[in-house]
């Protein structure tokens, strides 16, 4: 049996990367953002019975199995054709809060809390969850690990299981909650609320307070004037669950509001020859390449984006955050791509609220949970918000319900050509002349961390997370660094 | 010692459910006792809730070097897994980490840990069947793993 060891120089296939090209003078030229790509989904899913879908495709994504399983269970009601009962919507909707409040939580303290809490300057090794427990108390980790813990505990009573859950039907869910579930929960929601506004209070003492920060965030780096897109409930608040799709200019603007499913109307989808990723566009518009400003169709999801496009927020505490979020940084909307962090926060925060409300609802309780479908299938089409944006599934069947074509528009296509903008752009304001430090290149990398795009993520293979690989050509497209993280 | 066989990977994904067939087989050639037999499609902090509790935890997961022939079965020890330091890239968190993470917020994590990594061809097309090269050599990997983790 061999020995293997697996550091930062093993490669391993499969991975992220970026290629950064260099011209005569040593600065940028062009830098391509790259993702593996999965084959194949749509031809396993042809054949098969569509009801099959929220428990498929919850396996197509490593860290958002419950959007995939929410969206393909909203795309069955539509493919059926039966409203969920009251009971089970409500169901839905806390399942979901409990998976973006997970998410959004360890998305902050695992992923972007390394950058600021650690420090741009700390050395790499030190730039992650174990670094920030060091900086900011043992205490705060065991309180992160706990409210994990009670999201998980919630997904796994409505969900059947933590992960990939096999609650969702169309028409409602599977099993109703029972009326001695309903102080845990509270109790959970309660936790989860302390624990968002402490994450807040650790971006404003430690990143919002530090000019150095702020000046970052508010800075020219990582800026893009886009247009935006997320779902909002009827007040043009921000939901993760449902209503309609609202588009604003880089303006602030409304540009458009649709029903989910109109989306082919709404949304196109590019090819590049050197990457495997499509890229949405606004179809009003069209692709007009990879630039921002209103005559360009590229638009952005996620956090910031639903911030953008609402109104507000729909719960007190996640409101008044909102506020302080456009008061500090004097704009709305804003185009700053590492305020995608702060929006992260301020959602997790009102995700907790909401829990709250849900759980104190008398319906959630009501053993109504399912409206037996009687329509013959034929097409259904499911919008939710993901954590990273929003995310779309399009199912076709014969009238027996067997899939005949599948089409899913996922949140990093969404974000695709945003994401590459704000690489490229990055790394043209931060390498200059051939100087290219680890420092510097991990500032590359923040401007797609803030985004947290999806990396083929329905791997499990060891080590446990795509690798990225970062290259540096010179002029004559020469290999001169690489860097495997 | 309180044992603990878990094959990890996406039953979906090709050959990156390699971890979790081979543990289901184990399952049923070991029967009930010394070890206890799990299977999970879970990555990093997911992991701990399942290990956590166990003197000896043996992981069974697909990898793709490129070096060595699909169905390769290495060793691993935790401590091989270096890439835990350099976390900040993706937004999985890998296993060692996760350990790491558990042992400090007070997970009681296993003493012993042994991880398998079975080179695998494919683990980026969908489908329910391992690649042709590696479900041959299915057999002699379970083989394989059976007779060090009873020798062990």
């Amino acid at each position: 049996m061999r020995r293997i060891t697996i550091d930062p120089i093993t490669r391993l296939e499969g991975h992220g990367k970026i290629e950064i090209f260099l011209n005569d003078a040593g600065n940028v030229d062009r830098a391509f953002f790259q993702v593996p790509e999965l084959r194949g989904f749509e031809k396993f899913c042809e054949g098969r019975a569509v009801e099959e879908m929220p428990r498929i495709t919850s396996r197509i994504c490593g860290v958002c199995p419950t959007a995939h399983h929410m969206a393909a269970t909203k795309a069955l009601d539509d493919l059926f054709q039966v409203e969920p009962t009251p009971p089970a919507r409500k169901i839905r909707e806390l399942m979901y809060s409990a998976f973006v409040i997970e998410d959004h939580m360890l998305h902050f303290f695992f992923l972007g809390a390394p950058d600021f809490i650690v420090g741009l300057d700390a050395p790499a090794s030190q730039r992650n969850i174990l670094g920030v427990i060091s900086q900011v108390g043992l205490e705060i980790g065991k309180k992160i690990i706990e409210g994990r813990k009670r999201c998980r505990e919630i997904l796994k009573l409505i969900g059947g299981k933590p992960v990939c859950p096999v609650c969702g039907l169309p028409g409602g869910v599977s099993k109703a909650l029972k009326e001695e579930d309903r102080a845990g929960i509270k109790e959970s929601a309660n936790y989860l609320i302390e624990v968002a506004q402490l994450a807040l209070k650790l971006f404003d003492d430690r990143v919002i307070k530090n000019k150095k920060y702020l000046d970052l965030i508010s800075g020219d780096v990582y800026k893009h004037r886009t247009y935006y897109m997320g779902l909002v409930d009827a007040q043009n608040r921000v939901n993760f669950y449902d209503g309609n799709v609202r588009v604003i200019d880089p303006d602030g603007e409304e540009f458009v509001k649709f029903n989910g499913h109109d989306y082919l109307s709404h949304i196109e989808e590019h090819v590049e020859p050197w990457s495997y990723t499509k890229f949405s566009s606004l179809k009003a518009i069209g692709w007009k390449g990879f630039i921002d400003g209103k005559e360009s169709g590229v638009f952005r999801v996620a956090p910031l984006a639903r911030l953008n496009v609402a109104d507000g927020m729909a719960t007190s505490l996640a409101q008044g955050a909102y506020e302080k979020m456009y008061d500090v940084l004097g704009s709305k909307p804003v185009h700053n791509t590492l305020a995608f962090h702060w929006a992260r926060l301020i959602e997790m925060l009102y995700g907790a609220e909401r829990m709250l409300e849900l759980a104190e609802d008398p319906e959630l309780t009501d053993p109504d949970v399912r409206n037996i479908p009687t329509e013959a299938p034929d097409e259904g089409i499911g919008v939710v918000e993901a954590p990273r944006g929003t995310l779309i599934h399009h199912y076709k069947t014969d009238e027996r319900g067997i899939l005949t074509d599948v089409n899913l528009i996922v949140a990093t296509q969404n974000n695709a050509a945003a994401i590459c903008m704000s690489v490229e752009r990055a790394a043209k304001l931060l390498i200059n002349h051939g100087e290219v430090s680890d420092r510097l290149l991990n500032m590359v990398e923040m401007a797609f961390r803030a985004y947290d795009p999806c990396l083929a993520c329905a791997t499990h293979s060891l080590p446990g997370k795509m690798p990225l690989e970062i290259k540096i050509r010179n002029k004559d497209g020469e290999v001169i660094k690489t860097l495997r993280r | 010692m309180k044992t603990l066989v878990l094959g990890i990977g996406n039953p979906i994904l090709s050959d990156d459910g390699v971890g979790m067939r081979v543990a289901m087989e184990l399952k049923s050639r070991l029967g009930k006792g010394y070890f206890e037999v799990k299977w999970a499609s879970i990555e990093g902090l997911s992991t701990l809730d399942e290990i956590a509790g166990y003197e000896r935890l043996i992981l069974i997961d697909s990898i793709k070097t490129g070096k060595g022939k699909p169905g390769d079965v290495c060793k691993l020890s935790l401590r091989d897994l270096n890439f835990a330091s350099h976390l900040s890239s993706s937004h999985g968190v890998d296993f060692a980490t996760a350990v790491e993470l558990g042992k400090r917020v007070g997970y009681k994590i296993p003493e012993i840990i042994e991880i398998y990594a079975i080179e695998v061809e494919d683990n980026t097309t969908f489908g329910e069947c391992c690649t042709k090269k590696v479900e041959t050599r299915l057999p002699e990997i379970v083989d394989e793993i059976m007779e060090v983790i009873k020798c062990a």
